[in-house]
């Protein structure tokens, strides 16, 4: 049965090809996503906020963020929160070296040993940056945390590419943007719930999880949202 | 017309698949090893910041785009920076030409990711070679 994103965290890492901390702020984010937790994290491409589309801008207000810089321009950072939403922790790759009396690293393309010596220990704080944000409650729906809640373990993705799930609906003629409606959709279909009032307003349910609706646009999404789901179910059908 | 000073060469930035690896391994093998005196890496970091002195590199610079993804993003981030792409690059399509060098990897490359790289590199070299020889005919 598909199941809606679970809660992961999400790490953008500056990836500055100039200069060696923007090889370490890779690495690091490397070494957490594919070994240290590959089941808690995924990642975007930071241009993608620019050249991607909505689904991808929703990235950081989807999942809590970590942004890996390597220098003070903080461009990952800055970034995430000029596209997406405010990242929920930074690292800042020049900062740490400082304040662990580590060498400078070097290397653009192979780091000398001072430069992985910077990897692990950037890694292992991005590990446990995770760790804490799993440990709180994240609202998809205001990009901000709630309360905190226990984690569930996950199955391990890379979202580098691929976005949130997004579908646009007219509603009242303008255009409205749904963040995770077709997976919502999959869902439901997958659960045999038919097209009808009733299941519509359990789906605007978790709709309202994943987006903010005003009070007053409610009921003109509702019946928009039935008959979106009305099309879906018989396009599913056709395929069958 | 004016020559270029240095083509600057636009990787992608993808640290989730092994083309954006591919990418950024062959913009070194031109900027470090093959053309190191021609060529200069821009990353695609600074042009989403908007940076003023990258944009200032774009004006007066010819870039060459290498894209690790059907989504481009070094190639429209070099455009909507208003700078000029010369030549953009996929590594799919480096990839449909090089079918026995299949990448895998992405912190490290396997040797088919760094055979693919190289072979991209050996294109770019080419066609910083010709924009090179072009700017020195039309100076």
């Amino acid at each position: 049965m598909p199941e809606l994103p679970q809660k992961k965290v999400g790490i953008i890492a500056c990836s500055g090809e100039e200069i060696p901390e923007g090889l370490v702020s890779r690495l690091a984010a490397l070494k957490v996503l594919e070994k240290q937790r590959p089941g808690d994290t995924v990642t975007i491409c930071l241009p993608l906020f620019l050249a991607g589309g909505e689904g991808d801008r929703a990235f950081a207000k989807f999942y809590p963020t970590i942004a890996i810089d390597g220098c003070e321009k903080r461009c990952a950072y800055r970034g995430t929160e000029k596209y997406s939403n405010t990242p929920a922790a930074s690292i800042v790759i020049t900062d740490l070296i400082k304040e662990n009396g580590l060498e400078a690293p070097k290397g653009l393309r192979r780091l000398n040993e001072a430069g992985q010596q910077a990897v692990d220990l950037a890694a292992a704080q991005i590990a446990e940056q995770v760790d804490k944000l799993l440990g709180k409650k994240w609202s998809r729906k205001d990009g901000q945390f709630n309360e905190p809640e226990p984690q569930e373990e996950v199955v391990a993705t890379c979202s580098c590419g691929s976005g949130i799930p997004i579908q646009k609906l007219q509603v009242n003629g303008s255009e409205m943007t749904l963040v995770a409606l077709p997976l919502i959709f999959e869902k439901f279909r997958a659960e045999n719930k038919m097209p009808g009032e009733d299941v519509t307003r359990e789906m605007m349910e978790m709709v309202k999880v994943y987006n903010f609706i005003k009070s007053s646009q409610e009921e003109e999404l509702l019946s928009a949202v039935g008959k979106e789901y009305e099309r879906y179910c018989e396009k599913q059908e056709d395929k069958a | 017309m004016t020559g270029p000073k240095k083509v600057l060469i636009v990787p992608c930035s993808g640290i989730g698949k092994s083309y954006g690896t591919v990418s950024r391994e062959a913009a070194y093998q031109v900027v470090e090893d093959d053309r190191p005196g021609q060529t200069r890496i821009v990353p695609l970091a600074l042009l989403v910041m908007d940076d003023e002195e990258t944009r200032q590199l774009l004006k007066e610079n010819q870039a060459i785009t290498i894209d690790g993804c059907k989504l481009a993003c070094a190639t429209k981030m070099v455009a909507e920076s208003g700078g000029e792409v010369a030549k953009d690059f996929a590594v799919l399509d480096v990839f449909r030409r090089n079918r026995d060098f299949k990448p895998s990897g992405i912190a490290e490359l396997n040797e088919g990711g760094k055979k693919l790289a190289d072979a991209l590199a050996k294109e770019i070299d080419a066609e910083v070679d010709n924009l090179i020889q072009k700017g020195g005919q039309d100076a």
